[in-house]
């Protein structure tokens, strides 16, 4: 279970989290609703230990991650996989490379087990034979897919999505929402899933927090959601209307 | 995403240098301490040796294999240079050999070790933050670091060690390619015989010269890869924030290897 309580985080003058009150439970896949440059990204970020909140208590499985020793913080993040925004992938690494790369540091498994985990991690997310391809050479598309099977390499026991549709045409959209949903069902794994997409976050959330101004002003399923009377959530409703 | 926000338009940044000097040295300190942080970071993770070995050969040779053309050029033009306007400089009385004591002197205390680093500082240094800053930016440190990573260990001592070791093995080439270009405008347009030079430069060659140039040599190596490396963990802003830590890399770097160059012949000569 993944506990954020009354996080603030503040960059230079600009106030960007006033007290995020989050909570995920196991095995559920919650949906992050919310503005850009709102700090969603941010948010992500601190539940591994890549940003530090000014204030507040991110607890991930009974631990709170501020008081983890470094030694603590690495073992914690081989839990996560994380999807970044823009994929990430390392440029100067091939797929296989970018995919590889975590096993050979922090497994001990032989050349063989590596490529067949490699193997593997890309056909769940149908790719194959794109072991040697630069990632300067693939689609937006395929760049976001490479990017989930080096997070899931490892088979981590929590995903976090930051944005996995947002710039990819509806069809890659869906695609990649299946896999979200598969990852979930194969897997076994609780996810956070940030996005601005209405209509992909009804296809792969249990749970909904619409966050706005720095707070969580909503959590709930999608009955919740769409009944809500506030505006500033029917905001979100009204614009899957529109698409 | 970027905002134009009046405080990051030049006039007011310039101004805050004169009206909010406070405010500038702060910010210098809070650099220098988050520099030699990341400096102490990497020392004390030196033994976990399997985070960064993989690298190292990789920047020698970005370092140090690609740079190798630029300093024999430089430092062939900087010998002949320096053999001609020594011959001009010199009296008629003054045996010519003098030049060649002249030329080797300077080459290896002070003109081959100097004009590599400023060099290296835009080549080398300039390189290493577009990188870094870029990978900063496309969130590839950030990624690193979910995949439990050190992206100091792995990304800046590689190139730290590769800086430290390259740096003297090239000054070494260019000192002997500086010499014998001295030697080479010495005779061809300053009509000073080959042995004249030779003369003077074996009366004149201390061991110790070579020396004090190599080991500048290696803190120039340090100073200029662990200053851009710095510069390119700490951008902001998208590529128009590599662009600007990429220039004030190059400036910095200068900057730092002249004021060092001074330290060091005060400290050691
Ligand atoms: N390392 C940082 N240093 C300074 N400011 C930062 C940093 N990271 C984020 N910010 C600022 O925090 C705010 C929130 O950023 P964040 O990336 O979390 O937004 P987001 O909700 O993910 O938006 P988007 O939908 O555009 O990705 C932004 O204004 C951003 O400029
Ligand atoms: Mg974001």
């Amino acid at each position: 279970m993944i506990q954020l309580t009354n996080i603030w985080k503040k960059f230079g003058e600009k106030q960007v989290h006033n007290g995020v009150n989050l909570e995920v439970r196991d095995n559920e896949t919650l949906v992050i609703i919310g503005r850009s440059g709102g700090g969603k990204s941010v948010l992500l970020k601190m539940i591994i230990g890549l940003i530090k909140p000014d204030s507040g208590s991110i607890m991930v499985d009974g631990k709170e991650v501020a008081s983890l020793t470094y030694k603590q913080l690495q073992r914690l993040r081989f839990k996560f996989g994380f999807l970044f925004q823009g994929a990430a992938l390392f440029d100067s690494m091939t797929v296989g490379q970018n995919i590889e790369l975590a096993l050979r540091r922090h497994t001990d498994y032989k050349d063989a087990d590596i490529t067949e985990r490699v193997k593997f991690a890309l056909r769940l997310v149908k790719l194959e034979n794109v072991e040697h391809l630069m990632p300067s050479n693939i689609s937006g598309g395929m760049k976001k897919r490479v990017g989930l099977a080096r997070a899931i390499a490892l088979t981590p026991k929590y995903m976090l999505y930051d944005e996995p549709t947002t710039g990819l045409d509806v069809e890659t959209a869906d695609g990649i929402n299946l896999l979200i949903n598969e990852l979930k069902t194969t897997l076994g794994v609780t996810s956070i899933v940030v996005t601005h997409d209405i209509h992909s976050a009804f296809v792969v959330g249990d749970r909904f927090a619409i966050f706005e101004n720095g707070q969580f002003i909503m959590t709930g399923t999608k009955d919740d959601i769409r009944n809500s009377p506030n505006p500033e959530v029917r905001k979100y409703i009204e614009s899957d209307i529109q698409t | 995403m970027t905002e134009t926000t009046p405080e990051s338009t030049l006039l007011s940044r310039t101004g805050e240098l004169f009206f909010r000097p406070g405010k500038t040295i702060l910010t210098f300190f809070e650099h220098l301490g988050r520099y030699m942080s990341t400096i102490g970071w990497m020392i004390y993770n030196f033994r976990n040796a399997k985070e960064y070995s993989g690298n190292i050969i990789q920047q020698m040779v970005m370092i140090g294999n690609n740079s190798i053309p630029i300093v024999l050029f430089v430092s062939m033009f900087v010998g002949m240079v320096t053999a001609v306007q020594s011959s001009y400089q010199l009296y008629a009385w003054i045996p010519r050999s003098v030049v060649g004591a002249l030329v080797t002197k300077s080459v290896l205390l002070e003109l081959t070790p100097l004009l590599t680093a400023l060099v290296l500082a835009g080549k080398v240094g300039a390189t290493i933050t577009a990188e870094l800053g870029t990978m900063r930016v496309t969130e590839q440190i950030d990624a690193l670091e979910a995949l439990a990573f050190d992206p100091i260990s792995f990304l800046i001592t590689p190139r730290v060690l590769a800086g430290v070791l390259m740096f003297p093995i090239l000054v070494v080439f260019g000192d002997l390619v500086a010499i014998l270009g001295g030697m080479f405008g010495a005779s061809a347009i300053a009509g000073i015989p080959v042995e004249a030079f030779v003369d003077g430069m074996k009366s004149s060659f201390e061991t110790w010269d070579a020396i004090f140039g190599i080991i500048k040599a290696t803190v120039f190596g340090f100073i200029i890869t662990s200053v851009s490396c710095y510069q390119g963990f700490q951008v902001q802003g998208g590529s128009e924030g590599v662009g600007k830590a990429t220039m004030n890399t190059v400036v910095l770097a200068c900057l730092s290897v002249v004021v060092m160059d001074f330290i060091l012949a005060s400290v050691l000569l």
